[in-house]
């Protein structure tokens, strides 16, 4: 009897070597995967700023069409010493509106002189449509200056009573706005934290599906079974090549933002976004969990099909689920209970949106968001390991 | 050497389906043993239980006095498999396919690398070597399994129809690589279901018919055996009829 060749460590390193080797002979595969994540970051955050930019511009110098301003002169007056264009409003103001002509329109009551004298309210209208997000800003700041010159008014009118204005508002509420700089813009948060977390999820995607439905489909399971590689060493192998090539994919990603951010001439928008050096190790902190749960879940989802398009369609259903998540977190109101940390992806998420904010992430919270996906990626080997020794494997050609 | 006690495997819900139902023979070093049986004899089912893939009802087998359940994974460092699956991985070349069973049979270093291009090179897979496998013939796809299945020198080989969907010029090939295998001394167990292949290139021919052995012996031992002129007469008579037999 000879002795034993070989270690298990050696075949583990091995199965490794080949399935990096076997995924990057994929050309076309690797290259959209790759190229896609390094290029995705630049492109996606160019037509944010952009966005941005457009809003910012458009709050600054507010233009309002106006309707009837001959009912209410000192009013237009006060919007004009606020640097408001006052314009004419045309009279298909509505349809205008509707289809994104015109953000907001002013419309002055035709008995708002006579209801003053009177000494009764006068009513002047804003008139827009609340489901377009580019005109929020516009109707904020209008309907802002429209209070303010509410208030003035009543002040000068309790004046006039001998009336002190704190009189008619015991409450004074002044507007402390604990968002630094870095928290404004929080739709672009959500998006760089989203597609953080998407790299994670896709980029061991084709190479766990090929190493278990393709090994599968391509009839070379059974004879690499017939090797002295035990099934845990074949799926420890495929795994950390997965996650390999998962964290190139990630990396590639951050790159992208980082580049794009540090580097690329973005136009001042007013959105102080931080990602630099400290987020970008941040965010890698908070993704490993990620980087090694997937490619464990992904390999069990590819070893359960007998061939790599029935795999895609499982894993369809996977990264609908996953993708929703953070997406319900987004619109979910209130703030997020201590359990959330748990749950893989929507505490990556959670974190990566405390990274973003500029802040550091609490070691307790990141903690817990590693314990859940371990355990998961431990699970799902051990289920996948179990799946190749079973010999019903060998039946399915 | 190979050998087998009362080996048996059933599969199905209830174990209804007896694949194999208890077969008893032994193959001998230094000589090509034939598994000669219609399709689904259980000839595929008995070499993955010999292959130790899958575990056996009842009965025991050894190869080499190495127990097929007990002793897997140290029986996989002895034995050379070309399964019934055989397919390769399309987009490494051929010398890399064999390199990676090399690597994971523990060869390292210029021990693998003469050992795979001595293969290459007994194999006449010189030109296509380092070619991907993914262009290659059907020949040239069962020279690579069968390079793979050998390259850790194993004394027990086991070949599943390893002649299925080759030409004619591949099938003598494959002939005269065995038969140079048995010279060195190796156990080659071999499943067909070709009369004319067991016919031409075995010592021994165990036939297998519905999980059981019908007869074992030499191809005059199968003749005296049956009363029949030619061997072809004896499978028929062995197994009762010519069906799932290709002559």
């Amino acid at each position: 009897m000879h002795a034993s060749r070989g270690s298990a460590i050696a075949r583990v390193a091995t199965i490794v070597r080949k399935e990096l080797v076997d995924m990057f002979r994929d050309r076309r595969t690797a290259m959209v995967t790759l190229l896609s994540a390094i290029a995705a970051g630049p492109i996606f955050l160019m037509l944010i700023f952009n966005l941005i930019a457009n809003q910012a511009d458009r709050a600054r110098d507010l233009t309002l069409p106006v309707v009837g301003r001959e009912h209410a002169p000192a009013l237009a007056a006060f919007l004009e010493r606020q640097e408001v264009t006052l314009t004419e409003a045309p009279a298909d103001y509505e349809a205008r509106l509707k289809s994104g002509d015109l953000d907001v329109v002013l419309v002055i009551d035709p008995r708002f002189a006579r209801d003053v004298g009177d000494g009764k309210q006068a009513t002047v209208r804003l008139v827009y449509d609340r489901s377009r997000d580019r005109a929020r800003p516009l109707i904020d700041q209008a309907e802002s200056l429209l209070r303010a010159y509410s208030r003035l008014w009543g002040q000068q009118r309790l004046v006039l009573r001998g009336i002190a204005a704190s009189v008619a508002s015991p409450l004074t509420i002044e507007d402390v706005d604990l968002a630094t700089p870095q928290q404004s813009g929080a739709l672009v948060l959500f998006l760089v934290a989203y597609y953080g977390l998407f790299a994670s999820v896709m980029g061991g995607m084709a190479v766990s599906l090929d190493s278990t439905a393709g090994e599968r489909e391509r009839q070379s399971l059974e004879p690499l079974l017939t090797t002295p590689a035990r099934p845990a060493e074949i799926v420890a192998g495929k795994w950390l090549a997965a996650c390999a090539f998962n964290a190139l994919v990630v990396l590639l990603t951050l790159t992208g933002f980082y580049l794009t951010l540090s580097f690329a001439p973005l136009p001042p928008v007013g959105v102080p976004f931080l990602f630099g050096a400290r987020e970008f190790l941040r965010f890698l902190v908070v993704l490993v969990p990620m980087i090694l749960l997937l490619p464990a879940v992904l390999l069990y989802v590819g070893s359960r099909a007998r061939a790599y398009k029935e795999a895609q369609a499982n894993v369809s259903v996977l990264l609908f689920v996953v993708s929703l998540l953070p997406v319900v977190q987004l619109f979910l109101q209130r703030k997020e209970p201590e359990w959330i940390s748990l749950v893989p992806v929507s505490g990556q998420y959670s974190l990566l949106n405390v990274a973003l904010r500029g802040e550091a992430l609490p070691l307790a919270q990141l903690a817990l968001s590693y314990v859940v996906p371990l355990a998961l990626a431990f699970v799902a080997l051990a289920a996948v390991a179990r799946l190749i020794s079973r010999e019903s494997i060998l039946a399915g050609k | 050497m190979i050998d087998v006690d009362g080996l048996a495997k059933s599969f199905g819900k209830r174990g209804e389906v007896h694949a194999v139902a208890g077969v008893t023979f032994d193959a001998p070093a230094g000589a090509i043993t034939g598994l000669l049986g219609p399709n689904g004899a259980g000839k595929t089912t008995l070499l993955r239980m010999l292959a130790t893939l899958v575990v056996p009802d009842a009965g025991r087998a050894a190869i080499g006095g190495l127990d097929i359940v007990r002793d897997r994974y140290a029986l996989r460092e002895r034995i050379g498999v070309l399964s019934d699956a055989r397919g390769l991985y399309l987009r490494l070349t051929a010398r890399e396919n064999i390199r990676y069973y090399g690597a994971l049979h523990g060869l390292a270093g210029s021990a693998l690398d003469a050992r795979v291009d001595g293969l290459i090179a007994a194999l006449g897979l010189d030109a296509i070597a380092d070619r991907r496998a993914q262009g290659f013939s059907q020949g040239e796809r069962m020279k690579v399994a069968i390079a793979r299945a050998l390259v850790h020198d194993p004394m027990t080989i086991l070949l599943d129809e390893p002649t299925n969907g080759l030409d004619i010029m591949s099938v003598r090939a494959l002939r005269d690589q065995l038969r140079s295998l048995r010279g060195e001394g190796k156990c080659l167990l071999f499943s067909s279901h070709v009369m004319q292949e067991v016919a031409a290139l075995c010592d021994r021919i165990v036939i297998l018919a519905q999980g059981r052995i019908v007869a074992a012996g030499t191809a005059a031992e199968l003749m005296a055996q049956a009363g029949t002129p030619t061997l072809e007469d004896a499978f028929v008579a062995l197994i009762g009829s010519g069906e799932g037999l290709a002559a």
